[in-house]
């Protein structure tokens, strides 16, 4: 190996310095980079071979129990759903905090020194992979609704956009809600522990003060907007997403823009 | 180049910076010098914008660091080595660092061969020692082809060996127009690889400029047939002097009050023949680190008899 490689072309003293002018890291690049980083590693392929696992595991249930299950397309679709928004948030969380937890954001930060781009570039990765998910989720519900008909089941094919919608709207929000998380706590074992406490806690406040869960209760909300329910209750959905979605992501990038990286 | 002014940080009110301001300038290796503790990793991670200064500014290639668009292109840091994803390859770190900075990919296998981790490029980093992640790291830092390099504390965790291999290489690298600044607390590494010196000590600077001319100033060799006679003169003199082996004195004149002619006039007068005089060059920056970041009398040198 060549010294040339390793620096910078020869100047000689006293020539004045090259512009620094240099252009700026195009936001698709670092979008290539954070996709990268988000499903590079053995864990994070393991985590998505698991997303993908729990909802074909979830698909099972309206197979397997015909008669405890409606058998309609927007209830298998429903399982889709749910099925992703088990562990798909956990795959944003990670994107967001992996870095804060291995320190690598050390040389994220001095890479590109504009760190709300950066987080920009991870939203947009976690939305790419919700995408994803959703179309995989269309499929595996395709395939157990084909298993159900082979079966000679009777099936109801109430589909229609409000319910793919309300399916899209659900896994979205549930990553957006690991996406805040995981802007807001920085460290990966928090993020994912109070993903799962939080809302749980929430859930049992709620059932003491039925009132209050409505509105910040987020498997009631989310709830609402898997099942088209949305009349009467969008004000408490919005109420809901601000709290689950809105203002730990804002807090979070306030956060990251200001916190000291050591 | 690198320029700092006025760089100050306080943590809950204790002064972790103070009045910190640095001048590098291309074709040049600066040495970031202080024991553990003394602000310098503080001062880096302000000059590359990871922690905001309370007052100072600083400018890489005439630019605060945080407005330089593509920041890997004009500077390489290397602020820990440990900071890495455990789950990720030497090779898949680089790469990342690579694409970030829009680099072509066989960048990647070139810097691999050259910092020596050819072989070890598939192996997780995780399970790399201590030396090997240096490696990686400075190989990272020089990704983007910068002209400015900023390395926290490189020696650490690399052999002998390594450490001559990277003298060699910041060397060849200021030798082409590059701009280094390297922290350490490791004397005998600054000594022989920098040119220019910066001792912090307690978030201050206590001494900077061209080695060579630290080194001139700090203590006198002084050797006589009669020691007791010539520790009696300078006691009378009120000179502080350490006695060294074979019949030899070493003289303290960093303060400047005593000087080669001093000694000889004394000598002179108290009839004390000396067969040496001279400025002592062996471990004399060992002394200087010492006499400049010393604040208790514990951890002082061999006090003065």
């Amino acid at each position: 190996m060549t010294n040339a490689t390793m620096t910078r072309p020869d100047r000689t003293a006293g020539t004045p310095s090259p512009p620094v002018s240099l252009a700026g890291i195009p936001f698709g690049r670092l979008l290539r980079v954070e996709w990268r980083k988000a499903t590079d590693t053995r864990a994070a392929r393991w985590l998505l071979i698991l997303v993908a696992a729990s909802t074909v595991g979830m698909m099972l249930a309206p197979v397997l129990a015909p008669a405890k299950i409606d058998q309609t397309y927007s209830s298998y679709l429903g399982f889709a759903g749910v099925g992703l928004s088990i562990l798909l948030p956990v795959v944003s969380i990670l994107t967001l905090t992996s870095e804060w937890s291995q320190r690598t954001v050390l040389t994220t930060f001095t890479q590109e020194p504009r760190r709300s781009r950066v987080i920009n570039a991870k939203v947009a990765v976690s939305l790419l992979l919700a995408a994803a998910a959703v179309v995989f989720g269309g499929l595996v519900t395709a395939a157990g609704l084909g298993a159900a008909a082979a079966s000679g089941r009777e099936l109801d094919a109430n589909l229609n956009l409000g319910v793919v919608l309300g399916y899209l709207l659900y896994v979205l929000l549930n990553v957006l809600m690991g996406v805040a998380l995981g802007a807001l706590f920085h460290n990966s074992a928090a993020a994912i522990a109070l993903s799962f406490a939080l809302p749980a806690a929430f859930a049992v406040l709620g059932y003491a003060v039925s009132s209050l869960a409505e509105w910040i209760d987020s498997s009631t909300t989310f709830e609402w907007v898997l099942q088209g329910e949305w009349s009467g209750h969008l004000p408490q959905i919005t109420v809901s997403v601000a709290v689950w979605v809105a203002i730990p992501l804002a807090a979070g990038l306030f956060r990251t823009l200001r916190r000291e990286i050591n | 180049m690198i320029t700092a002014t006025s760089l100050s940080k306080s943590y809950r009110g204790t002064p972790v910076v103070q009045d910190v301001s640095l001048h590098c300038e291309p074709g040049t290796i600066t040495g970031f010098l202080g024991p553990n503790g003394a602000g310098k990793s503080t001062t880096l991670r302000m000059i590359v914008g990871l922690t905001r200064p309370d007052r100072g500014t600083s400018r890489i290639s005439g630019r605060p660091f945080v407005e330089l668009p593509n920041p890997t292109r004009v500077v390489g840091t290397l602020l820990d080595p440990s900071a890495v994803h455990a789950g990720r390859s030497g090779r898949a770190t680089l790469t990342i660092a690579a694409q970030m900075a829009g680099m072509p990919t066989h960048r990647v296998d070139e810097l691999l061969g050259l910092v020596g981790l050819a072989d070890a490029a598939n192996r997780l980093v995780g399970r790399y020692s201590l030396g090997m992640r240096q490696r990686l790291g400075i190989a990272q830092a020089l990704v983007g082809e910068p002209e400015v390099l900023i390395l926290d504390e490189p020696a650490n965790g690399l052999d002998p060996e390594g450490i001559a291999w990277m003298r060699g290489l910041l060397r060849d690298f200021a030798d082409r127009g590059g701009t280094v600044l390297l922290s350490s607390h490791l004397l005998q590494e600054v000594q022989a690889t920098v040119d220019h010196l910066v001792v912090i000590s307690q978030g201050a600077i206590v001494a900077s400029g061209p080695l060579a001319r630290l080194l001139a100033s700090s203590s006198l060799l002084l050797r006589t047939p009669e020691p007791a006679a010539l520790a009696r003169a300078l006691r009378a003199a009120h000179i502080d002097y350490r006695p060294g082996p074979d019949q030899t004195f070493t003289v303290d004149v960093a303060d400047g009050r005593v000087t080669p002619e001093l000694i000889a006039r004394i000598a002179l007068e108290q009839q004390v023949p000396l067969t040496e005089l001279r400025q002592d060059d062996a471990g004399d920056l060992e002394q200087l680190f010492f006499s400049l970041t010393a604040t208790k009398p514990d951890h002082a040198p061999e006090a003065a008899a």
